[in-house]
This record gives structure tokens, C-alpha cells and sequence, in this order.
């Protein structure tokens, strides 16, 4: 099935404004089993040969309306239309049937597979010779370059997600779905697929990109579609727009002045930081640490680097940097390969997590269903967990349930948590709610020190604010708090001084008031600063 | 010691690896995709029975083709179970056993023998006779199926879709694969492969059943799977290895004066020994499918 | 309301799962050519229906309760020990073997319980280290240390422990060394309570001590326990210990407090099974120390009921275990409730349409 073009070839309509689009969404809602409304009467639009935004917070809906399109999931009400009538998906392969594709924000790759194989996957019976010859006139006319023969999980992230594209378009799609590809690029692996996707319409295909981030939205696409809390705010021509009014959209009018996103308040928040700076001794200090990641590789190539009371060090970079396993080193999680770990003066490398803690260090891990609750567990026990053993708790080794209980209601209380009650278990909370219970848990222990992975991801924007106001809050009372985020607009907003990281090592510590745009790209993608 | 007594080793060898090999191997294409059995040895017990029921009732290749069907039956239960209802295939596969246990001790006492029955030698399967010595014709069968069970995983487009269900089952899902039923026959497959195993034990190779007949085949056999790391061909050496340690139970009771030096009790240790050691010395070295073991839902 | 649903679910899927085993059971029956409704009336008039029977339903559910404590106090802790079997003969072989002693009695009896539980958790040591320090799967292991235990066993009945009188036998235990029958006439001892005692105890540990938070954290989620400070390896050999001490005693109540033989058989027919059934008992028990004792008093109930069935139907009584199987199936499904609505809805609808 080699089709060109799909739109560019002319097709017999009774009216002409019909052929115009390649795919249209009208009324689409998607309520979930437990109540949740993601989508509530969306309509869209795509054309033949251009770039469609979506823009939207977390929350808003964007990746379920993309699984919708793409046959992940059956809308609750509402449909699609194509030219030729409207459309039923059981299934990812009805979508891409009719030339839909979508490449996921997780890449859905077999990683022991090879790029031929995993291209190979979805089409059913495959010649492998044909399909590699096909793959390198693809590759050729894209510039999409990978390996073709190496197993995937030996790939870059950057090319990880070309062989997804490859995947799609070797299917002869006609509209490419791309959920937040950039979150994983660094800004020239950005730049080069920007270059594909305007390559890509070029040739009459149809491409809808996902972001939250507004200075992608305008540097590529040609219209931008609004979505917020599951409905279109709004739709706009790329040409015709700015920034603060697709900010607004996104946002809407109803958020109180002050709360404004972070990305928004980012020029204030530069001139803020040039805060006090370093205080005194250093409370955390690493010495040339090495780690490795789970598949034996070494994740952390001799890291340095200090943290001071009242100070907010933030760590920036393309996630799988090595970020994670640098985190859980320094929470014992993770056995260290080589260097030291500080705290307080004291050299704590590979010690046990309770210990850490009892020194006065907490944290809020990156994976909350991972690490941070334990999903089964009621809000009660979840609000214990590794205090267990505190005298508070705890009697000859029998837990003291009053004491507990009450633990866990001044959490709620305190943190704002909204919860059914005390004995719900922890998975009927919200993401936000979730996060707050963990928050609220962890400083609990009065920590010198915090350690905060990705504290905002996936929480609205109301819970996001919670925890960025409560890191400041903690800074200020003189704690030490080591702030990774993926997010480099929030990491920019919050930190005092910030480090780059890029396979296992810091390009650059400096100051947010100190960067431009172009330090940022480069720091990121792996050329180091003069200093640091 | 002459000739003979080696080459009875070797002859039994080769009819205990049988059992476990094909077992195994079934096992593998079922881990392949995702699923992890332990009823197999439920399995086992339950089409040993049944085979010497086909075989009373047909001659020796119904109660082979009985066996078949009855590990493919339990394999679908299995798997609708475990793949379509997200049921715990742990405890799944529990309830095979438990189940295999009680109704084979029932069907034995319905057969009117309570605990042990000689399946007629008329019924049963013949055996290849050579110069050398008799053989089952189902030990080329068992030397085969691995080689063309590793050329199906490893050079055919359904393999390779089997293996990307157990190890990445939303790619697969994406990649429109049915997840669900690719579990399913997979599972089902292996399963009937273990039923063949069963029926084979009672029909050709032991001649009997008793409730015991089993003896903890199906749980060797995982651990043989353990040993390959989901790779036939290792699965085959594994049940030659785990066969040899078998026979060589039965081997050297057979020979004079051992068993009044060592309790035949000891003896029969051998094989679980064995199997502990093997499992212990490899485990950390093999790679499973990332998914194995674990429901796949969509999001 | 939903806390109410959460705690009531377990039981209605039990219940379910009961019924669609008893069901299966019944089409089994038929198939042979049974009556499986005489059949049943039978197996539950006598196990229910007089207090002999209950009696020794409470006798049978015994051992049931403590070898599903050692399968569900690993399953708390994400474990899947299947070694309740071969930990319960070494049970039965310590309190035997400490019959060839004298002691007091009643501290005889003491003692042999307290040999018991420790050969019960010597013999689950090697594969609790292999499982912890190792990462061998605890199926396989265990599973190998049942047939270990199983062949041991034979040899010390045959061997060591025989009767020098009657060679089919191990030595009685010693009459000091005999736990005391509750009822006279019946063979419910006081191994009941016992085993109930034990139950209380495990629940206690399990939701209001320190360690039986860990362990639960660590069988819900290891890497959350693993971050509140919980050693996986301690857990697993806690685990494993805990399931020792209740497999070994599960032995030794079986030989201590059943008349009239008070010993082991050779093929230890009065003790082969004990450990698989527990496994079941335990899961229609949801794996929770408190609902093992009625789920072991229903299994009990059925296999002093199948003794009769037996007698008055013409059914062989090992048909009670393969209904067992049934239910654990039925019982693998995580919303068997669930299931049996969108059933039930399916059949009104045809119903309607009808």
C-alpha cells in the first residue's frame, strides 16, 4: 500500500471545503472509569500539509485526545471523520489503516529489538530485505539516521525516537501525531527535528504537535489549538499570535494574579535570583561520585559539587542523564561506585536510607508509585512509611496506632490533603494530593537537607504551585533543598545557582541571571562553561 | 562394570529428558510472551491420565492426541484467565495443581485401581526397536521441536511478534499486535506441549499412572527454563542435563552394592539436588522479558 | 459505605468462588455418571450437620490453618512459599523423633512443639537464603526442598524412627508427648488452639507491629519499602522463619493430637497433602490469618464430609481437592465480583430479549 501524498491527489467531493481536511474530530469527550472528565466536546480540525499545535497544561487533555485519534482509546462520545465518512478505531491499527500515526511520549520500542525489527513489528508479514531498502530511502529522503541493525536499547534517547518516527512513516502515513518529542531532545536534537517536520509538510503530510511549551508551539507549527481543562480555549494562526495570548488561553482568566505559571513569571523570577548566595558550610557535599544504572553502564561519570544552608540548587537536563541514578546514591538507594557522599560534615556514602534520614535529609522521589507510596496502603500507613521505627510510632516494636492516625490527619490538614479519609487507600488520591502526602511526610522530619526529583510532573497547576511556594517557603527557613526537574523553565524560576547535566557529568554550574538562551542550549546539550 | 550398564544409563537418559525438554520448551514459547505457568505440573499429571484414558479408548496416539488436548484445555483456561481477565497467573497456576491433584486421585479411584494404573501394553505407544536397544518415538520428536521451535522464535515474523508481546506489550499493543490473544495461543501452545509430555509418561515411557507420576516434573522443567534464559536450544541441554541427573537416580540403585551402602532415599535426592545447584549458579545471568509475569493493561 | 464494600468484597469472592468450585465439582460428578446432588447433601449433613462432624472439621482444619499461615504471611510479603509440605514433615519427624526422649509430661509436649517449629524454620533456611542473597525463585526452591523432605522423611520413617513392632509406622509419640483431646470421643485436640492461638498472633504481628509493616510494605511495594529504610533480605528470611515455625507445628499437631495412631505412616499418607491444601486454604482465606480459620474449618468440613460421601454416593473423596483447585482458580480473577455482575447482566439481558 504505497500511497503518496494522501491530499495532494484530487478526489471527487460533492463540495470542496469538505476536501480540505484530512481528518476532523467533532464532540469528542472521554469520561474515565473512575469519573474523571479528560475531554468534553473537543473539536479539530487537521489539514493536508501543515503543523498543527496543541497546546495545553498538563491535565488539559491533550495526550487522551491523541490517543483518541490514534485508536488508544474509544472516545465516550462524539466522532471522527475522514473525507470519505466518518471513522470507528478499535484499535492503533484502524488509525493507522487510514494513514494516522502517532509517536508517544514513551516510546513504545522493544528495546532488545533492532530498529529493522521494531520497524518490522507492526506490519505483519515483512521481507526484511525489501523492508531495509525501504527504510534506507527513508532514511535517505528524511535524514532520520539510526543504526539500523543495533539493539535499540544500545540507541541514544534522541535516536530512540527516530526509529519511532521511522516506525510510523514506514506505514505511508499521512498525519504524523508527535505527543512532547521534545522533552527528551536536547536543543540541537530539537532544532534538527523541527527541520524533519517542516521537511515533512513540505511533502503534503499533516503533522499535530503536542507541547506545553509555548516558544515551540510558535516556532513550528502553522495554527495552534488551544486546550484547557479538557475543552479548546482557543484556536489561532501561528503568524497572528504571541506568547501572552496563547499563555492566556492555556491558563485562562480565572487564575488569580500572582499564580501566574512559572513560565510566564520566568523574567521576574531571574531577577529575584540573585539571591544571597552560599551561607556558611557547605551541608552536602559530593566528591567525584560514580554510579551506575541498572543495565551496569556508568550513569554518573564523577560528579562534584556543594550544597549550602538556604539554597535552592537546581539540576537541569535531558532526563535520562543520569539524574535519577544520582538521586537515589544519594538517598542509598542505589550502590555507589566510586567517590563520596557528605552530609553535615559526615561521610555517609552507601549508608542505609533510615540512617540518612535520621541525619536530617528527606526526599521526594521522582517516581511516587516507584518509590514514594505504596498505592495499596492507607493514607494512615502511607504517612509513616520509613518512620516506622520512630519512638513517636512506635512502642517494644508494636505501633502505636492514636499516635499514627493523628500523624496522618495533621498531614492532611496541614498539606491540604483531599482524601475520603484516613483509612482510603493512597491510589484513590489525586496525582496532587499524592505528591502533598509525600511532601507533607517527608518534612515531617524536619530535614537539614531535601532532595526533590521532578516534584511537579504530571500535577495541575494549582498542586504545582503548592510544592514550588513550599520549596521556597523551605528555603527561606535556612534548609539546603537539591531541586531536579526536567522542566528547565521551572528549574530557571526556583534555582539559586544551577547545574547542567549531560551524560553523567556537569557542563556548567551558574547562576539563572547569568545565562542566555544560548548558554542554556549548549549547557544542555553537552558543551561545558568556562567555569564551574 | 560392563557396556551394558552405561548404555542403560544413556537409554534412560534419554527417555527422562523427554518429559522435561518438551515441557520446557512449551514453557518458553508461553514466557515468551509474557506468561509464566507454574500449573505445568498439574498439566503434566492431569494428560497422563487422561492419555491412558484415550489410549484405552483409541490406541496409543488418541491417548497421545488426549494428553495434547488436555494440556491445550488447560492452557485456554489459563490463558483467558490470565491474559483477557488479568487474573494472578501465580495463583492460577496454583489452582491447576490443586486441581490436578484432586482429580487424578478421583479418576484413579473411579478407574477402580486407587493410586496406581497399568495402562494395558497393547494400548501402549510401541517402541522403535534398533539393534541397540528400544526407543520411544518420542525421543526424536523431543530432540527436534526445540530446533524448530527456535528457528519459529527466532526467524519468523509471529516469533518475533510472541517475543515483542512479553517484552514490551503496549509497543506491541501500538504496533496493533493482538496482545491478548498472542498470550493466549502462546500460553495454549506451551501448554499442549506439556500435555504431550504428560501422556507421553503414562503411554509410552512408564506404562502407568499414579498420582505421583509427576514427581516435580513440571517444576524441573521451570527451572530448565530458568537455565535457557527463554532459548530452546538451552532448554534442550537443560533437559538432557536434568534427565541424565534423573536416570542417574535410577541408574545407580541399579547397580550391586549400592543400595546397601546408601539408602535409596538419598539416591532419589539427585535430580531436585541437582536442580537447586543449576538454578542457584545461573540465576543472575539470564535475561527474562521485561513483562513476564506481569498483566498487561491498557492505559 | 466503601470501606464497608472493601471489607465485605473478599468474603462475597470466596463465597462466589466456593460455588463455582461446587459447581465445576457437580459437572465432574456427572460426567462420571454421579449424583452429584446426594453427593453433596451427604458431604455437608455430616461435616455440618452434627457436632462429631464439626468436630472433626475443627480436627482437619487444624493442620489447614498453619500451613496457610506459612503461605499467606509470605504472600504478605510479595513471597510465593509452596514449602509449607516439606517444612511440615520436618515438623512431624522432630516431634516424633523427641518421643525417643523422656520428659515430664505436658513439658514434653512443650518441647516436641518447640522442636517442631524449628525444624520447621531450619527447613526453609537454605531456600530463604537462596531467594535473598541469590534471587533464586522461592517456587522452584521450595518446591525441590518438598521432594527433599519428602524422600528424607521416608528414610527416617523406614530407617530411624520405625517401629521396631509394626514396620509400617514410626514409633508413637510418647504418651506424655500427646497433646489432650478436647471432646471426648472425637479427635479434636488441642493442637486447635493451637493453630487458632497462632493465627491471632500472626495477625497481630502482621497489622500492629513494626516488622509486620515491613513486611506488608515490602510484598505491596518493594522499592517504596527498600526507600522507607526496609531490608529486602531480612524480610524474606522473617518471612520465611514465620512460615517454618506454623508448617513445622502444623506436623507436629497432626501426630501429636490425632488418635488413635499418634504417629507417621510410611508414604506418610496421614500427612501428604497438608502443605498444597493450605496453599488453597489460604487464598479462600484472602490470604488473612483471621479468614484462614473459617476457610480451613469449610476445607476441613468438606474432607470430613467426603468420607461419607464417599460411603452414601459412591464418590471418591479426593473429588473435595479437585474442587479445591477450582476455587483458587476462581480465585485468581482479581474481580470475580465484577465478573459475575457483567454475567449476571449478560443473563438478564437474554433474559429480556427472550
Amino acid at each position: 500500500m504505497t500511497q503518496g501524498p494522501g491530499a495532494s491527489r484530487p478526489r471527487p467531493f460533492p463540495h470542496k471545503r469538505v476536501a480540505e481536511f484530512l481528518l476532523r474530530a467533532e464532540g469528542l469527550t472521554k469520561v474515565y472509569p473512575d469519573g474523571t472528565v479528560a475531554l468534553s466536546g473537543v473539536d479539530l480540525t487537521v489539514r493536508p500539509g501543515e503543523v498543527l499545535g496543541l497546546l495545553g497544561e498538563n491535565g488539559a487533555g491533550k495526550t487522551t485526545l491523541t490517543k483518541i485519534l490514534s485508536g488508544l482509546l474509544p472516545p465516550t462520545a462524539g466522532r471522527i471523520l475522514t473525507p470519505r465518512g466518518p471513522v470507528r478505531f478499535h484499535s492503533p491499527k484502524d488509525a493507522l489503516r487510514i494513514g494516522i500515526g502517532m509517536v508517544h511520549q514513551h516510546f513504545a520500542l522493544v528495546d532488545t529489538f533492532t530498529a529493522l525489527e521494531n520497524v518490522a513489528l507492526g506490519l505483519g508479514r515483512v521481507n526484511f530485505s525489501l523492508l531495509r531498502k525501504k527504510l534506507e530511502r527513508l532514511v535517505a529522503e528524511t535524514g532520520l539516521r539510526v543504526p539500523l541493525d543495533v539493539p535499540v536499547e544500545n540507541l541514544a534517547v534522541g535516536e530512540r525516537q527516530r526509529v519511532e518516527i521511522l516506525k510510523v512513516l514506514a506505514r505511508d502515513v499521512k498525519l504524523l501525531i508527535l505527543d512532547e518529542p521534545t522533552s527528551v531532545l536536547t536543543p540541537v536534537e530539537t532544532a534538527e527535528l523541527f527541520k524533519f517536520l517542516r521537511n515533512l509538510r513540505e511533502q503534503g503530510k499533516a503533522v499535530v504537535f503536542i507541547t506545553h511549551k509555548l516558544k515551540e508551539a510558535l516556532a513550528v507549527t502553522d495554527r495552534i489549538v488551544v486546550l484547557r481543562r479538557g475543552k479548546v480555549a482557543g484556536e489561532v494562526s501561528t503568524k497572528e499570535t504571541t506568547a501572552k495570548e496563547l499563555a492566556r488561553l492555556m491558563i485562562g482568566v480565572e487564575v488569580e494574579p500572582g499564580r501566574r505559571p512559572v513560565e510566564l513569571s520566568l523574567e521576574a523570577e531571574f531577577s529575584r535570583a540573585a539571591a544571597p548566595g552560599p551561607k556558611g558550610e557547605p551541608i552536602l557535599m559530593v566528591k567525584d561520585l560514580q554510579v551506575r544504572s541498572d543495565t551496569g553502564e556508568l550513569a554518573v561519570r564523577g560528579l562534584s559539587f556543594e550544597l549550602y544552608p538556604g539554597e535552592i540548587l537546581g539540576i537541569a537536563g535531558v532526563e535520562g542523564n543520569g539524574q535519577t541514578e544520582l538521586v537515589e546514591a544519594i538517598c542509598g538507594l542505589r550502590r555507589v561506585e566510586a567517590g563520596e557522599v557528605e552530609l553535615l560534615g559526615r561521610k555517609v556514602t552507601g549508608r542505609p536510607p533510615t540512617e540518612l534520614y535520621r541525619l536530617g535529609l528527606a526526599h521526594i522521589p521522582e517516581d511516587r508509585w516507584k518509590y514514594g507510596l505504596i498505592l495499596s496502603f492507607t493514607v494512615t500507613e502511607n504517612s509513616i512509611l520509613g518512620l516506622q521505627r520512630e519512638r513517636d510510632f512506635q512502642a517494644a516494636g508494636f505501633l502505636r496506632a492514636r499516635a499514627i492516625r493523628g500523624h496522618a490527619a495533621r498531614l492532611v490538614r496541614e498539606f491540604g490533603i483531599q482524601t475520603a479519609g484516613l483509612s482510603a487507600p493512597a491510589k484513590s488520591l489525586s496525582g496532587g494530593n499524592q505528591q502533598k502526602l509525600i511532601a507533607g511526610r517527608e518534612l515531617s522530619k524536619d530535614p537539614k537537607v531535601i532532595i526533590a526529583a521532578q516534584p511537579t510532573r504530571g500535577l495541575d497547576i494549582g498542586a504545582a504551585q503548592f510544592i514550588r511556594e513550599l520549596l521556597f517557603r523551605l528555603r527561606e527557613e535556612g534548609r539546603a533543598i537539591l531541586l531536579v526537574s526536567a522542566d528547565l523553565d521551572e528549574v530557571l524560576a526556583l534555582s539559586d545557582r544551577v547545574a547542567f547535566m549531560y551524560e553523567g557529568t556537569f557542563t556548567g554550574i551558574v547562576r539563572p541571571a547569568e545565562l542566555t538562551a544560548e548558554a542554556v542550549g549548549l549547557l544542555m546539550g553537552g558543551v561545558k562553561a568556562g567555569k564551574g | 562394570m560392563s557396556w551394558a550398564y552405561f548404555w542403560s544409563l544413556f537409554s534412560i537418559s534419554l527417555h527422562a529428558m523427554v518429559p522435561i525438554t518438551l515441557t520446557a520448551v512449551g514453557e518458553v514459547i508461553g514466557e515468551s510472551a509474557g506468561l509464566f505457568n507454574i500449573g505445568l505440573e498439574g498439566i503434566l499429571l492431569l494428560s497422563a491420565f487422561t492419555g491412558t484414558l484415550g489410549a484405552r479408548a483409541g490406541g496409543p496416539i488418541l491417548g497421545l492426541l488426549m494428553g495434547l488436548v488436555t494440556g491445550l484445555g488447560i492452557g485456554l483456561v489459563f490463558g483467558v484467565i490470565c491474559a483477557y481477565w488479568k487474573g494472578s497467573q501465580m495463583i492460577a497456576g496454583v489452582g491447576i495443581n490443586l486441581f490436578a491433584l484432586g482429580f487424578v486421585a478421583f479418576g484413579l479411584q473411579v478407574l477402580g485401581s486407587p493410586g496406581f494404573y497399568t495402562v494395558p501394553r497393547d494400548v501402549q505407544l510401541a517402541p522403535i526397536r534398533t539393534s541397540v536397544g528400544s526407543f520411544s518415538p518420542l525421543i526424536p520428536v523431543a530432540l527436534l521441536l526445540p530446533f524448530l521451535i527456535h528457528w519459529f522464535l527466532n526467524h519468523t515474523g509471529v516469533g518475533l511478534r510472541i517475543k515483542a508481546v512479553g517484552e514490551n506489550p503496549e509497543a506491541a499493543d501500538v504496533a496493533g499486535i493482538p496482545v491478548e490473544l498472542t498470550q493466549l495461543l502462546s500460553t495454549a501452545v506451551g501448554a499442549a506441549l506439556a500435555g504431550l509430555a504428560g501422556a507421553y509418561m503414562s503411554v509410552s515411557w512408564l506404562g502407568s499412572v499414579t498420582k505421583e507420576i509427576s514427581a516435580g516434573r513440571g517444576f524441573i522443567a521451570l527451572a530448565t527454563v530458568v537455565f535457557s534464559g527463554l532459548r530452546p536450544l538451552l532448554a534442550l541441554a537443560g533437559g538432557l542435563i536434568f534427565g541424565f541427573f534423573e536416570s542417574l537416580a535410577t541408574w545407580i540403585q541399579s547397580l550391586p552394592g549400592v543400595k546397601e551402602a546408601v539408602p535409596w532415599q538419598f539416591i532419589s535426592m539427585i535430580p531436585y539436588v541437582a536442580t537447586l545447584l543449576v538454578v542457584a549458579g545461573v540465576i543472575g545471568r539470564v535475561r527474562f522479558p521485561k513483562a513476564l509475569g506481569v498483566p498487561y493493561r491498557r492505559e | 459505605m466503601s470501606w464497608v464494600w472493601r471489607g465485605f468484597r473478599p468474603v462475597l469472592e470466596s463465597v462466589l468462588a466456593g460455588l463455582i468450585g461446587l459447581g465445576v465439582g457437580a459437572l465432574i460428578m456427572r460426567a462420571w455418571g454421579y449424583h452429584p446432588w446426594p453427593a453433596y447433601v451427604a458431604l455437608f449433613k455430616e461435616s455440618f450437620g452434627s457436632g462429631y462432624g464439626l468436630a472433626s472439621a475443627l480436627a482437619n482444619a487444624t493442620p489447614l490453618i498453619l500451613t496457610a499461615l506459612t503461605f499467606a504471611v509470605g504472600a504478605r510479603a510479595g513471597l510465593f512459599v509452596i514449602g509449607a509440605e516439606g517444612m511440615m514433615y520436618m515438623g512431624a519427624m522432630a516431634a516424633v523423633a523427641l518421643s525417643l526422649l523422656r520428659f515430664p509430661s505436658g513439658f514434653h509436649a512443650f518441647l516436641a512443639l518447640f522442636c517442631a517449629a524449628a525444624a520447621g524454620i531450619l527447613w526453609g533456611l537454605i531456600p530463604a537464603m537462596l531467594r535473598a542473597y541469590r534471587g533464586v525463585h522461592e517456587v522452584i526452591s521450595t518446591i525441590m526442598f518438598n521432594w527433599l523432605s519428602h524422600f528424607l522423611s521416608f528414610y527416617l520413617v523406614a530407617n530411624i524412627l520405625v517401629d521396631p513392632i509394626r514396620a509400617e509406622k514410626t514409633l508413637s509419640i510418647a504418651k506424655t508427648s500427646r497433646l489432650p483431646l478436647l471432646l471426648r470421643g472425637t479427635d479434636l485436640s488441642l493442637g486447635i488452639v493451637v493453630a487458632a492461638g497462632l493465627a491471632l498472633v500472626f495477625y497481630v504481628f502482621l497489622w500492629h507491629t513494626v516488622a509486620g509493616y515491613e513486611v506488608r510494605a515490602a510484598g505491596a511495594n518493594p522499592h517504596a519499602a527498600r526507600y522507607g529504610g526496609v531490608s529486602p533480605q531480612k524480610t524474606v528470611l522473617l518471612v520465611f522463619a514465620l512460615g517454618g515455625i506454623a508448617a513445622g507445628l502444623a506436623g507436629a499437631v497432626e501426630v501429636m493430637g490425632r488418635p488413635p495412631t499418634y504417629a507417621v505412616y510410611s508414604g506418610l499418607t496421614n500427612l501428604s497433602g497438608f502443605g498444597f491444601d493450605g496453599i488453597g486454604v489460604a487464598m479462600i482465606g484472602r490470604i488473612h490469618p483471621l479468614g484462614i480459620i473459617p476457610a480451613a474449618i469449610f476445607y476441613g468440613g468438606l474432607q470430613a464430609g467426603a468420607r461419607l460421601m464417599q460411603m452414601e454416593a459412591g464418590v471418591p473423596f479426593e473429588m473435595v481437592r479437585a474442587v479445591q483447585g477450582v476455587i483458587v482458580l476462581a480465585l485468581a480473577l482479581p474481580e470475580l465480583t465484577r465478573i459475575f455482575r457483567v454475567l449476571l447482566r449478560g443473563w438478564r439481558l437474554r433474559g429480556e430479549r427472550a
